[in-house]
């Protein structure tokens, strides 16, 4: 019996390998399983190849999983087009579409042997079950459901409701290709028991999403009223979850002609008095960047969310990176702190959107959430959120006695001025993107302009203090760390557990606040290392470089970086981990030795 | 927030005291009077308009008023206005910029807004040159125009704002001078008071950059009124007749006025979110959306 399965399936466009891998963690969560499920395209509009990976398990899950227990080919030329987004290793089952002609000894995996490798003729059994070879995906449900022990029942339920509206006809004919399949892998048995231990949660209720709904949503839930943007991969679903609800609560959302509009008109919605967002991926980021200045320059509170793609220009618009980091950071010119968040799920997306509404509120700012296509496009079942929980900050209106003499930039103790809008009585003044006074009025003069720089780039002092921003796991005082934060800060959880139970003596920083850097909180956690790895996906090592800048590092705290879509495997952060330990342990005999 | 006042303003109820930055003898001087009169006319109190601009001599403007004011970037007036206009649509929302604003960096915005047609009053202080880099070839200037970067003559033919706004379909298209103040705060009334996106193209000169021509006198030279021409504001394609001589003539008026007002984007976002909300379970709810059974 097994806790955790990881599959990934590819297949061309027209095979709905992707819609299985929907049908098996729709019936996973059903029967109260946790599951993760990440999909990859071929950037063609339909057909081309397709994949998707879903990871099964008795225990939440951390992220999508290292190497494959098991692999679905429904031809191996799909496949192989994933390379390293779908590990083969010796402990994987491998199931192959039989009409491929490949031999069971002969298939394309170099240097590796499975585990167990099995053709199935799976189009010809969908054909003389269903009818048609377009059951495939179906066939290959019944195989899972067979060998593995998940999804029985629950994945002809599901698929039953969802073609219950086309014909009956099509219900009889998918059951019967499922069943084929099942019976093939009774007849077929593996080597190992690879059936998944029951759920332990059965029957209790879930949620079942991935990170760009649930980042729309949050962003309602927080009081957003307001949505401008422009379609681009992979953060598109974000402006559509809100022409679906927003208009429900009173607010609006606006297709704009192109990204520069998108983002205008969530500044103008946000002057408006309302809390405004958009949502856009690299080269719209690139092209929003002067609009983030006037945010910040006129210190309105707006939420910009960055579905991180590979980059730069087009780059990989269906495969994820972290390489807008100093985009993020440092586009728009001018001296200006603009924060940066990071999801690392999509369980905490709810969370972070939430916490960028309220600190773009509560310090009238842009605000960056930097999520990244795994976690926009990934489905997760999660348990029910407790929305009362959360706090909802609002920006600090003027009171009465503000509106005497209103003065929209006031200098304050804490450098947050009372923020007007249109309508309000008392309270006109001039936003601008030119330098002002305290009241708004346009100013040349340098020194103004010192003081009001110190004024915007001060305010943000206390957000840097905010230790709820960090994740801090392991033990506090080891020698080894490693620092991930976004997509890959699930990888190094699951890598901080396997090197734990390994004896390694190791903690782990997931930062969800990325900018401003909060020196104190890095600080406080290196003062006991000696060794350890920022773990990124980015060729530049941008997280790193964005670090050394602001901090000392320690002298053994290394990169670990490459570029996107080749994701991080638990076991190789864990690999390198005993490797910067043997490191540290020759060291250490290297001090022992007397010099000369 | 009534959308009709009671109590009555005056123009210089609509003036700030910021000392405008213009040149002595600008245009802009006159517009911004015009401006003043047009909504002590209509009343709506100063705290109810909201008046966005783009980056130019003439986006200056919505300082000297005392309605809320936002000068913002290079082209994008009309965005954000759009963003206002939809967050609080009980707000009289004006933008205003100049012709290299409107028309040569923002100029891939005015086509979506007036498809759109949000109830937005649009401005353009239209002078044929850039004024506040000093005296560069701007969208509107004539061919064969010699300027600081067309120092042997321009090549390119003009933009024809009026022309350009009335191929989209906008429902109220006027032109206006500092040749008559009383007719543009008249006109100015007019495209506010229209419900739906209204274009105002100002022949406003500048008196440090402009060629000769395009000063008062000039204008006057050339100036003729529409209704005095008997033009029919309903005729569209009469319209677009009499657009077409931009540049050699300065008719003043309304060119176009749609008869049948259509009703507007920000209208039918009010219908809908009213439609939507009855039965939207509370937004701390949200997430039920997700729940898989």
């Amino acid at each position: 019996m097994r806790k955790d399965l990881v599959f990934g399936m590819a297949g061309s466009g027209g095979d709905g390998i992707v819609s299985a891998g929907d049908s098996l963690l729709q019936a996973a969560s059903a029967e109260g399983y946790h599951g993760v499920m990440t999909k990859s395209f071929g950037s063609q509009i339909r057909g081309g190849e397709s994949s998707c990976r879903v990871r099964i398990s008795t225990e939440p899950v951390l992220n999508p999983g290292g190497n494959l227990d098991v692999a679905v080919a429904l031809n191996w030329e799909d496949f192989l087009k994933f390379g390293a987004e779908l590990p083969v290793a010796g402990s994987t089952v491998v199931i192959y579409e039989a009409a491929t002609g490949v031999p069971e000894n002969q298939i394309p995996l170099v240097g590796v042997t499975p585990l167990q490798v099995i053709a199935v003729p799976i189009a010809e059994m969908a054909k003389s079950t269903a009818g048609t070879e377009r059951a495939k995906n179906t066939v290959v449900l019944g195989l899972i459901a067979g060998w593995f022990g998940i999804g029985g029942e629950a994945v002809m339920k599901g698929i039953s409701k969802k073609l219950a509206k086309k014909s009956q006809e099509l219900v009889d004919a998918n059951q019967k290709a499922f069943d084929a399949g099942v019976v093939f892998a009774k007849t077929h048995p593996l080597k190992a028991d690879m059936t998944v231990e029951p759920s332990k949660t059965k029957g209790a209720v879930k949620l079942l999403t991935d990170g760009n709904d649930m980042c729309a949503a949050a962003a309602i839930f927080a009081g957003c009223q307001f949505f401008g943007g422009y379609p681009i991969t992979p953060s598109t679903e974000i402006m559509q979850f809100f022409t679906s609800h927003v208009w429900k609560y009173g607010g609006a959302v606006l297709q704009a002609e192109d990204e520069i509009a998108g983002i205008g008109a969530a500044v103008g919605a946000s002057f408006a008095g309302r809390k405004a967002m958009t949502a856009t991926s690299g080269p719209g980021l690139s092209l929003k960047s002067e609009m983030m200045g006037l945010a910040s320059i006129a210190e309105l509170p707006l939420v910009i969310v960055d579905v991180q793609r590979g980059g730069p220009s087009t780059g990989l618009p269906t495969k994820t990176e972290q390489s807008d980091f100093f985009a993020a950071a440092f586009s728009a010119h001018g001296d200006v702190i603009r924060p940066v968040l990071a999801p690392t799920s999509v369980a905490d997306i709810f969370r972070i959107t939430v916490e960028a509404f309220n600190i773009a509120e509560y310090y009238q700012t842009p605000v960056i959430v930097l999520s990244d296509q795994e976690i926009a496009s990934r489905k997760e079942t999660l348990d029910p959120i407790d929305t009362s929980q959360f706090k909802i900050v609002n920006r600090l209106l003027p009171t009465g006695s503000d509106l005497q003499d209103y003065k929209r930039f006031k200098q304050t103790e804490n450098h947050i001025s009372p923020i007007s809008h249109p309508g309000m009585l008392g309270g006109t003044y001039l936003a601008s993107g030119i330098e002002h006074v305290e009241s708004g009025a346009p100013t040349n003069s340098g020194s103004v302009h010192a003081r009001m720089n110190d004024k915007r780039i001060r305010k943000f002092d206390p957000l840097k203090e905010r230790k709820d921003l960090f994740e801090i796991t392991g033990n506090p005082d080891a020698p080894l760390a490693l620092i991930a934060w976004g997509s890959v800060a699930g990888v190094c959880r699951e890598a901080l557990q396997m090197a734990r139970e390994q004896g390694l003596d190791v903690k782990l920083m997931v930062p969800y606040l990325l900018y401003p850097v909060a020196e104190q909180t890095y600080r406080d956690f290196f003062a006991s290392v000696q060794k350890g790895l920022v773990v990124e996906q980015s060729h530049l090592a941008q997280t790193f470089k964005v670090l050394r800048m602001h901090l000392d590092l320690p002298k053994g705290l290394q990169s670990l970086a490459r570029s996107g879509a080749n994701p991080f495997l638990p076991g190789e952060i864990v690999a390198a981990l005993h490797h910067l330990l043997s490191e540290l342990q020759r060291s250490h005999e290297g001090k022992l030795q007397p010099q000369e | 927030m009534s959308a009709n006042a009671t109590c009555e303003f005056q123009a210089k109820d609509y003036k700030s005291d910021l000392k405008p930055i213009w040149c002595p003898g600008c245009g802009d001087y006159s517009v911004v009077q015009g401006i003043y009169r047009a909504l002590a006319a209509i009343g709506r109190p100063p705290h109810e308009v909201a008046f966005i601009s783009g980056i130019g001599c003439s986006s200056r403007i919505p300082g000297y008023t005392t309605a809320y004011g936002f000068n913002t970037v290079h082209g994008r007036a009309l965005p954000i206005a759009q963003g206002i206009k939809l967050a609080n649509p009980d707000l009289m929302v004006l933008a205003a910029g100049g012709d290299g604003d409107g028309f040569s960096i923002g100029g891939g915005h005015i086509a979506h807004l007036i498809r759109r047609n949000i109830d937005i009053t649009y401005l353009v202080m239209d002078n044929q040159i850039y004024g506040l880099t000093k005296g560069q070839l701007s969208p509107t200037s004539q061919k064969g125009r010699t300027t600081c970067t067309s120092p042997y003559g321009s090549l390119e033919n003009p933009v024809n704002p009026l022309l350009y706004v009335l191929a989209y379909g906008a429902g109220f298209v006027a032109q206006a001078s500092p040749t008559d103040l009383a007719g543009m705060a008249a006109i100015i009334e007019e495209a506010i008071r229209f419900p739906g996106f209204a274009f105002v193209n100002i022949q406003s000169p500048c008196v440090t950059y402009g060629e000769e021509a395009q000063q008062i006198k000039g204008l006057k030279a050339i100036s003729e009124n529409l209704s005095s021409l008997g033009h029919n504001p309903a005729d569209r394609l009469a319209a677009m007749d009499l657009a077409q001589h931009y540049g050699e003539k300065l008719h003043l008026g309304v060119f176009y006025r749609n008869p049948e007002p259509a009703p507007t984007y920000d209208a039918l976002i009010r219908e809908r979110q009213a439609a939507l909300s009855k039965d939207a379970p509370p937004k701390e709810r949200i997430l039920d959306l997700f729940i898989k059974k």
